[in-house]
């Protein structure tokens, strides 16, 4: 048997709000859309920054790297506020209980010989990296033209700060509950050699003043980086016997697997772009001349620790990854 | 050798937190922070910033998703039952109008803002701080959107919301507020709406808008309101600590601080000039008068309490604040008066108040409502008895720092315009009130560059010379603009709720 509800049936006049059904047509939109699309201010601003009177409060000449219409861009996973808290807060709950597991079982007391140095020297200290970028992302939050990208960034702020704490998280319970590993790990910040030109590459990124430039040189960072901490050291805990350190990362590389979705289809908007495609082939392909030896040195220190604690083949790794992003822009032949 | 002792909580927080920070010595801090320095503004220990909450990121998003998931069930719940026919009028849309078009875009701002202060305030506890304020306020704007997104199908005034907020005359006075504080440096900003928008003011702007849905039917919008609660709590206190850290790190800021509360007092109790008239006069179910309103949000909670703490620090009540106080019993029936003339070209519907309400006037305001307003409403009536409903001719004038039309009276006066001017380099700028004056006056050079959207009709900027040209410029359909008696709206309102289309209450068991 069934019932049947009778609802008063009245006929919406409109679908959704004009300014989605002039751009995709009469239909309905999603949330993701009505709560994305030209919700930043483009015209009309009533002063110039006091801080910066050269430009408008939103102009797209803040960077180099242009979109003709700022909506071309939309992000592959339809983020807003609502689905973005909830996916984090699960995946903060997931590393929670993973790391409960880890510290349930003592994996992380009975890491192979070299497991634990390595991750204190080299894993750990990211936690400051993480921050630094949390600084560039907002930076490009602010400063990117049109809500969709930095809707994005907002976002990647917001989980680079948490991805610090993930990590901080982690040195703790490496450590056995207490936070002299993490001390110690930020004297490696700052004082380990290896990591002096990592810590110098973000530094020189907080005073780029291009926003999406500063984004660029992240990610050849992220791309080195997340690959030889998260992907290929993960590898060697499988095969080496350090699956506690492959529970940590997985939640990691997880993340970066998200995180590259958008910023791949930004770069893919960016040259794509009838207007200024060329223009911002040409900046990204310059963007990665500058700042590729750079990031590569950087990552290179992180990878000499490794190398020194464990025989995974980390520096090797870094160059091969540099190599096959040296030709990430170039022109298509 | 004893066990190693575990962290604390406090300890825990500040591992998770502050120590992530560190002092760079590759680049210059000058050229890391290059914005926190010409505003005069000295700081000497950025980690005396107390963090009153201790929110980890994990909390954060295990609170917020739990808040948003419930917030979004009674959406859809709403939107499934057709809850709109249960509001107490359709009348009362003509808030929430207001609140998309001239609220949201602010929420929206303050999201890309507090991202600036999140990158480029020198201390990580209030760039923290400053980070999860930009992600609520991302949440404000959204959720406000999505809230109001179903009102917007069946209902005018709601569909060209941010294409007006850049445009329409009266959307320049919030627009013009909000980039007034985006347009300044962070510490500024920080005063402009950390403390002053989100402490001082919000109990008399956030909280009528909710109140009002509260008592109007409009679940959604009463649900979004009790949803941000805990964020503006929070907002709250960052605005108050903001201040308390500017004030205990160098005694030169306190002039300056002084400074910035005198003027964003005034420029944010003009914006209220809006939400006077909206719980005054929008609103068909009444929650309270503006005077009440005013008078226990701002003048108990804030002269009687928050201006005492500070008088500790040397700051004293802001400067303008006698002329609002003496303001409060006329301020709400200048400008609706005002907007009623001029609804022609707004976004939503006015209306002459009928008897119950003129009766409800007359009680809030026995000194002036009945030999003051009363009479313009009776002769409103008789013109639209008469079937000529009054609508302002000409263009009115705009005050060059506020940009709400010079309709305010002289102190002491309710029948005299008050008009003030300075000239600065040979040009005569006019003003509403000794207070927008004063705000332009101690930065000129900043409020000449104003976007006045009279002036700009009139330089033909706005789509053309007449009226239709500007409407069509504006966005604005047949039916969002002018009188609600007999509009389309109050037309579909009556037929959805003639006998044959009564809500089903009960499900009907069938087989």
């Amino acid at each position: 048997m069934q019932y049947e509800l009778r609802t008063q049936v009245i006929e919406a006049k409109r679908k959704t709000f004009t300014n989605l059904t002039a751009r995709f047509g009469d239909r309905p939109a999603s949330r993701y859309e009505e709560g994305s699309i030209d919700i930043q201010a483009v015209t009309n601003f009533h002063y110039r920054p006091l801080w910066d009177p050269e430009h408008e409060l939103y102009d797209p000449t803040y960077s180099a790297l242009r979109l003709t219409d700022p909506y071309s861009f939309t992000d592959p996973r339809q983020l807003y506020y609502y689905p973005y808290v909830t996916a984090r807060s699960h995946l903060h709950e997931a590393f929670a209980s993973t790391l409960s597991y880890l510290e349930s079982r003592s994996l992380m007391e009975k890491l192979p010989e070299g497991w634990k140095a390595a991750l204190a020297q080299a894993v750990i200290p990211m936690r400051h990296y993480e921050a630094g970028a949390q600084m560039i992302s907002a930076d490009g939050c602010r400063f990117a033209y049109g809500t969709t990208i930095e809707q994005c960034l907002s976002y990647a702020s917001f989980d680079r700060i948490g991805t610090a704490q993930l990590l901080s998280k982690a040195g703790i319970t490496l450590d056995g509950g207490t936070d002299s590993l993490l001390g110690a790990a930020k004297t490696h910040w700052l004082e380990n050699a290896d990591l002096q030109p990592l810590r110098r590459y973000v530094e020189q990124l907080l005073i780029e003043k291009d926003w999406a430039v500063a984004h660029v040189g992240l990610d050849l960072v992220d791309q080195m980086l997340y690959g030889l901490l998260y992907a290929h050291l993960d590898e060697a805990a499988l095969l080496g016997g350090a699956g506690g350190y492959s529970l940590i990362a997985q939640h990691l590389s997880g993340w970066f697997a998200d995180h590259r979705r958008w910023v791949d289809a930004l770069y893919k908007a960016w040259l794509a772009d009838a207007e200024h495609g060329e223009s911002n082939r040409a900046a990204l392909a310059g963007a990665v001349a500058r700042l590729l030896p750079g990031a590569t040195d950087a990552v290179a220190g992180v990878a000499r620790i490794i190398d020194g604690h464990l025989s995974v083949g980390a520096e090797d790794y870094v160059t091969a990854r540099s190599a096959g992003l040296a030709g990430l822009f170039a022109k298509e032949s | 050798m004893a066990a190693p002792r575990k962290l604390s909580m406090k300890q825990r927080y500040a591992a998770l937190t502050h120590d992530l920070d560190w002092d760079f010595s590759y680049v210059d801090n000058a050229e890391a922070y290059p914005y926190t320095t010409f505003e005069g503004i000295k700081i000497h220990d950025w980690s005396k910033w107390e963090d009153p909450f201790r929110l980890t990121v994990d909390a954060y998003m295990k609170y917020q998703a739990e808040k948003d998931k419930r917030l979004y069930a009674v959406l859809d719940s709403f939107a499934q039952g057709q809850g709109h026919l249960s509001l107490a009028d359709a009348k009362y849309l003509n808030a929430m109008k207001l609140f998309l078009q001239g609220v949201t875009p602010l929420e929206y701002q303050a999201h890309r803002n507090f991202s600036f202060l999140a990158r480029h305030l020198n201390g990580p506890g209030p760039r923290f701080a400053a980070l999860c304020q930009s992600q609520d306020e991302l949440r404000h704007a959204q959720t406000e959107i999505h809230t109001l997104s179903n009102y917007n199908k069946f209902y005018g005034g709601f569909h060209s919301w941010h294409h007006q907020h850049d445009r329409v005359w009266y959307l320049s006075v919030p627009k013009s507020f909000f980039d007034d504080a985006v347009s300044a440096g962070p510490f500024e900003f920080m005063i402009a709406i950390g403390f002053s928008f989100e402490y001082l003011l919000t109990n008399l702007l956030f909280v009528p808008f909710m109140s009002g849905a509260s008592f109007n039917g409009d679940l959604p919008t009463m649900t979004f309101g009790f949803s941000a609660q805990s964020d503006e709590s929070r907002h709250m206190t960052f605005g108050l600590e903001a201040i308390k850290f500017l004030l205990e790190q160098d005694p030169d800021n306190v002039p300056i601080v002084q400074e910035w509360i005198d003027k964003w007092f005034w420029r944010g109790y003009r914006l209220l000039a809006l939400v006077s008239q909206m719980l005054d006069y929008m609103l068909p179910r009444k929650v309270m008068s503006w005077k009440e309103a005013f008078e226990l949000y701002f003048e108990q909670q804030m002269l009687g309490g928050l201006f005492k703490d500070l008088e500790y620090y040397g700051i004293r009540p802001p400067k303008h604040v006698q002329h609002a106080i003496d303001e409060k019993e006329i301020l709400s029936h200048q400008v609706y008066w005002t907007l009623y003339q001029f609804s022609f070209a707004a976004a939503f519907n006015t209306t002459t108040p009928d008897s119950e309400h003129l009766q409800w006037l007359a009680e809030q305001y026995p000194d002036t409502f009945d030999t003051l307003y009363k009479p313009l409403w009776d002769k409103a009536s008789r013109m639209v008895e008469g079937g000529g409903r009054h609508f302002a001719r000409a263009l009115p004038q705009l005050c060059q720092t506020c940009q709400i039309p010079m309709l305010f009276t002289e102190p002491g006066d309710p029948t005299t315009i008050c008009q003030r001017h300075s000239i600065y380099e040979g040009e005569r700028f006019d003003f509403c009130s000794d207070g927008c004056k004063w705000i332009f006056d101690r930065e000129p050079e900043k409020y000449v560059q104003a976007w006045l959207p009279v002036h700009q009709i009139y330089m033909g900027n706005c789509g053309g010379p007449t009226v239709p040209d500007v409407l069509a410029w504006y966005g604005l359909q047949p039916g969002d603009n002018g009188e609600y008696a007999g509009s389309q709206e109050a037309l579909d309102w009556a037929a959805w709720h003639t006998t044959s289309h009564a809500p089903a209450p009960t499900p009907v068991a069938g087989n």
